[in-house]
């Protein structure tokens, strides 16, 4: 049976990516069905319960500068809210929390079925609906066909999902959900290279049957970060401690003599792990000189005894893992409410993509999330918003959007992805964005706001909130460039306390906030101008001062970073056409002409960034590509 | 469509050596600017002025003509600036200096062209040329290179690139795993590490600009036994086209060296025979010498007797122990040794053996190629070919770019780079947030590939998870 109403897009899966991707295209205007095996599960958080961390944050901030949900949701439902690397730099600071995952659903569940344009349905998919490579739309369970030209797949780690406790393995796509062995087998007969990967979680823990006295209480930050550019303390609901333990040499006995059954350790598992994230068999087994590892202890929830033990993921039999739990400090009565799994997954190789997360063999199919290799709600949430973005705007009619290097952490994740591939689950991490200085938590806003305005992804609440924030930045930095303090004056006496040692000359305050160790607030409090200085209050002023203190005092370091990005820019704009003949170039190895046939870049700086590539190589594309444009021109 | 780079380059435009005229070409934005500052006068596009070439302090580096051209009527499309002067190769190396510290940067082999041709002043047919050049100049480059890097500078310069991600990846952990509890070394070591890392770039500096500098050329070293026939060579070698010969006057050390030139192509000749002449009390010196000099040669030429030479044919065994019995090499020194890329063996005395053949030959000495050349250097036969294989092996061709040109380059990305140390350095001590330094050591590692003339793509993150237990 044929659905009635055609869509424009269709988006299978309702996670992370699942979600932003519906809620992006709908934003636009777009008719867009969003269809999950349970709605139920929307907003899931299948495996820690936190959102944000280093570099993470990041990718939140600018799902949220875009008018995503991300940001929005955790600050209705964290309980407990912390700002890590807070004295490594503002460029490193991240914001990081501990969600209620009921409340946390609860609010992406409000938000989508508040979303215009936007259609839920229940039911697995099965097939898709492709004619001569193009998408048409899509089959489910009981045969029901919709139709559309374009389908956002976000199926996460459901695609012929196998977990594994111990020896014993079974079908399924998360723990008491069944996997998707029907569209696995449909996306396997696709001309795309799939592999496996694997991922862990560990034993949940009833907190009735845990002795927190026994560890070390770790607190939120006081004041309570917020995650959204127009979040607000009083958003968040009743806050709760972590707690941090340890593992010990008993427990690290315990493990070594499970090993035997360990699926990882006998060979049942053939996808590889993340080397960031390993299973605590794998800490002990690679690290084993370390006599203890750090476990965080985070609730599940307000309403929930659940725990969350983090450090302790396990593929280990079911007995080991009771008995290890028990050698730890605080859980020596512990009782597991779930045991702790591995779950190997099908992924497509990223390099089947270009820049919008369509493949580049079948038209108008989009891939956002764990299909794509990547691990983390964050990385899902950003890639999920920017397939959802480009489906609808192909749908259209309009062309493609992604973020280069230099504007967003998102742009990063998709370059690395679709340039170099991944063989392990892909997550975000800081010191991939060489651009780290100018890629900021605290200006996502300032980067990506405005061009998401123009494409339709930001409401009129969050642009009106956004342009009067540009102009208190501009107003205050004005401001602090014209005030001056003049050396051996009432005020330059308590400046001069502020910076240790006498100023000679005028100063503008500008001039003074640019060097180290000076504070905003210090300062406007030495000259007196605590009217006309902004308040320390929370929202709009705060977001303001902090922007212009950083736009002071790192000005050289941007600016050098400027010169990179310019160049950066002149590679990225300068186009290689899909047809391009790189068979024909004389003086270039085989090697790397292989190399490009095989990645097709897009462009000269996404050409620069595959491995073994030089710069005389690239001169020698620049070269070709002159006399491809001008194929009949002679010189003048 | 502007092509990829927007700033101003320059180079010496004519071959290294000496000649009447030098010519040192800069083309881009800055050259109008930079002619101003040179000149000290504002330049009329197509017209030859007459003036001084003036140094930072306003002193008279030489005198000249310079032309002019504005964008777009000009050989690369771009403002060019065309300074004539003396062929002197110091002078124009200051001249070149000059002109970088006014923001240009050295021209890539092949840019020139390669700019006029994306600029549309060279014909489409022409396409392929350019090509051409780019890739034999830039493979040319890359020997070049190579060729220093073989050496010591090369083990330097990795040595201390590990140093620097060593570091790097301290200092990344604790920015991506702050939240976990992995031991870092602390701040105070940190500091220290990047000391010594200054350190070795302030080391790697000098001695590379020792070698690119102050001897402007190859080095050549002669060595063989007494008698073998090292200074008939030598004069054989310098007595074609009546070539120049200058002792080098100096230092102790730099009297034991000869520059002569081979068609524009400097040569720095090292006499080692001389150095072991020295007697008794300075012996050991003068072999300590010859060890470094040695070491700094981009080519050794091992002068054999025919004569006394007993066994029947060439092996690596029999080139290392010549090396080993002439002190050139420790005893204990395997095939293989890195010596042997850069050596050639020469068979000397030719027209005292019967059925000897003349010409050039190769021996594979444990899988490198040697080359030998047999040669009468008192007839003369054969010494064309010694000739021929410095001026192949120097990557010599007048135009492009040759070795020293390669190293100049080096020396520039190395100063970036210990700048750049520098920098983190005072980040550190001022106790600056640690994003700052962990950005100067980006950039100084970038630096640093520019040496290895790759882009660099440093696995900082598999560094990382190799040397820390993260992951929760």
């Amino acid at each position: 049976m044929e659905y009635s109403k055609h869509y424009h897009v269709i988006v299978i899966g309702g996670g992370h990516a699942g979600t932003e991707a519906a809620l992006a295209s709908a934003r636009q205007g777009v008719a867009t069905l969003l269809i999950t095996h349970s709605i139920e599960t929307l907003g899931q958080m299948s495996c820690n319960p936190a959102i944000g961390g280093i570099g993470k944050s990041h990718l939140v901030k600018e799902v949220d500068a875009l008018g995503g949900a991300m940001a929005k949701a955790v600050d209705l439902a964290g309980i407990q809210f912390r700002v890590l690397n807070a004295s490594k730099g503002p460029a490193v600071r991240a914001t990081r929390a501990q969600a209620d995952r009921v409340l946390y659903k609860a609010a992406i569940r409000q938000i989508l079925e508040q979303q215009e344009n936007l259609d839920l349905f229940q039911q697995g998919v099965d097939d898709l609906l492709i004619e001569s490579d193009e998408i048409r739309g899509v089959i489910t369970q009981m045969g029901l066909v919709f139709r559309a030209p374009k389908v956002v797949l976000t199926t996460g780690t459901f695609l012929g999902g196998k977990i594994h406790i111990g020896l014993e393995n079974s079908a399924g796509g998360r723990a008491g959900d069944p996997p998707s062995i029907a569209l696995a087998t449909t996306l396997r007969q696709l001309p795309l290279r799939v592999d496996r990967l694997k991922t862990g979680t560990p034993p949940r823990i009833d907190a009735r049957s845990v002795n927190f006295s026994a560890m070390q209480v770790q607190k939120g930050d006081t004041p309570q970060p917020v995650m959204s550019y127009l979040g607000q303390k009083s958003d968040h609901p009743q806050q709760v401690n972590c707690f941090i333990t340890a593992t010990n040499e008993r427990c690290h006995d315990v493990i070594r003599s499970g090993l035997d059954r360990s699926p990882m350790y006998t060979g049942v598992i053939e996808g590889t792990g993340p080397r960031y994230c390993p299973s605590i068999e794998d800490k002990v087994m690679r690290f084993a000189d370390k006599t203890s590892h750090q476990i965080f202890v985070e609730p599940e929830g307000l309403t929930t005894n659940e725990l969350y033990p983090n450090g302790i993921s396990t593929s280990l039999p079911f007995d080991i893992q009771v008995d290890m739990v028990r050698q730890i400090k605080g859980f020596e009565k512990a009782h597991i409410t779930r045991p702790g799994y591995a779950i190997e997954y099908d992924f497509f190789d990223p390099r089947d993509l270009q820049y919008s997360l369509e493949t580049r063999s079948i038209k108008g199919l989009y891939f956002a999330g764990q299909i794509n290799g990547t691990t983390g709600y964050e990385e899902a949430a950003a890639q999920g918003l920017l397939a959802g973005l480009n489906a609808a705007r192909a749908a259209s009619g309009k062309d493609y959007w992604c973020p280069r290097r230099d504007q967003a952490y998102l742009g990063v994740l998709v370059d690395d992805l679709i340039t170099l591939g991944t063989n392990e689950p892909y997550r975000m991490f800081t010191s991939r964005a060489e651009y780290r200085l100018t890629l900021r938590e605290d200006n996502a806003d300032l980067r990506l706001t405005e061009i998401g305005r123009e494409m339709g992804l930001v409401d009129e609440h969050r642009w009106r909130f956004f342009n009067e924030k540009r102009e208190k930045i501009e107003l205050e930095l004005d401001r602090l460039r014209n005030r001056w303090v003049r050396p051996r004056t009432a005020e330059a006496a308590k400046v001069d306390l502020l910076l240790e040692k006498p100023i000679t000359r005028e100063y503008s305050l500008a001039d003074l906030l640019a060097r180290p160790h000076v504070d905003y607030v210090a300062l406007c409090q030495a000259v007196d101008d605590g009217d006309a200085g902004l308040s320390e209050e929370e929202g709009l002023d705060q977001q303001v001062t902090q922007q212009v203190e950083i736009q002071l005092k790192y000005q050289g370091y941007i600016n050098r970073q400027e010169l990179e990005i310019d160049h950066l820019k002149r590679q990225e704009n300068t186009v290689l056409p899909g047809n391009f003949d790189y068979q024909q170039m004389q003086g270039l190895s085989n090697e790397l002409k292989q190399k490009l046939i095989v990645a097709r870049p897009e462009n000269i700086g996404r050409a620069s960034r595959i491995p073994g590539m030089t710069p005389a190589a690239i001169s020698l594309l620049l070269v070709y590509l002159r006399k491809f444009k001008r194929p009949d021109r002679k010189a003048s | 469509m502007p092509h990829i780079d927007n700033d101003t380059i320059c180079a010496i435009a004519t071959p290294p050596g000496r000649s009447g005229v030098g010519i040192v070409r800069v083309s881009g934005p800055l050259a109008g600017s930079i002619a101003r500052k040179i000149l000290g006068l504002d330049p009329t596009h197509r017209y030859a002025h007459y003036s001084d070439f003036m140094g930072a302090d306003g002193e008279v580096l030489d005198q000249g003509i310079a032309l002019f051209f504005r964008q777009p009527k000009s050989f690369t499309g771009e403002d060019v600036l065309e300074l004539q002067g003396h062929g002197n190769s110091h002078v124009l190396a200051s001249l070149r200096d000059r002109i970088i510290s006014l923001g240009a940067r050295l021209a890539r082999p092949g840019e020139f062209s390669e700019r006029a041709f994306l600029n549309n002043k060279i014909d489409l047919v022409q396409a392929e040329a350019i090509a051409d050049l780019i890739d034999s100049s830039s493979q040319q480059a890359v020997r070049s290179a190579l060729r220093t890097l073989r050496g010591h500078f090369s083990r330097q310069i990795s040595l201390v690139r590990e140093k620097l991600i060593a570091t790097r990846v301290n200092i990344e952990a604790a920015i991506d795993f702050s939240d976990e509890d992995i031991d870092l070394i602390s701040n105070t070591r940190i500091g220290h590490s990047l000391a010594d890392i200054l350190k070795e770039l302030e080391k790697i500096f000098v001695g590379a600009q020792q070698g690119a500098i102050l001897k402007q050329g190859m080095n050549v070293v002669l060595a063989g036994k007494p008698n073998a026939g090292k200074s008939s060579l030598l004069n054989a070698l310098s007595g074609i086209d009546s070539a120049i010969v200058t002792p080098v006057p100096g230092t102790t050390r730099d009297v034991l060296t000869e520059q002569i030139t081979l068609d524009g192509l400097p040569l720095n000749i090292v006499d080692t025979a001389g150095l072991r002449d020295s007697t008794n009390i300075v012996e050991r010196e003068g072999v300590k010498r010859a060890k470094l000099a040695i070491d700094q040669a981009d080519q050794i030429l091992l002068i054999v007797d025919k004569l006394t030479h007993t066994e029947d044919g060439v092996s690596a065994d029999s080139v290392e122990k010549l090396l080993g019995s002439l002190g050139l090499i420790s005893e204990e020194s395997a095939v293989n040794s890195p010596l042997l890329n850069r050596t050639t063996l020469i068979f000397n005395k030719t027209d005292l053996v019967n059925d000897s053949k003349i010409g050039l030959d190769s021996v594979d000495c444990g899988g490198v190629e040697v080359t030998v050349i047999h040669i009468s250097a008192k007839t003369g036969s054969g010494v064309e070919l010694v000739r021929d294989h410095l001026k192949c092996c120097a990557g010599y061709n007048p135009g492009t770019e040759d070795v020293f040109v390669a190293r100049k380059r080096h020396l520039v990305a190395l100063e970036i780079s210990r700048e750049l140390v520098k920098s983190a350095i005072r980040n550190m001590v001022a106790g600056s947030p640690l994003e700052l330094p962990a950005e100067d050591l980006r950039l100084a590692q970038k630096e640093l590939g520019v040496i290895t003339g790759e882009y660099t793509s440093d696995d900082l993150l598999g560094e990382i998870f190799s040397s820390f237990c993260v992951g929760k």
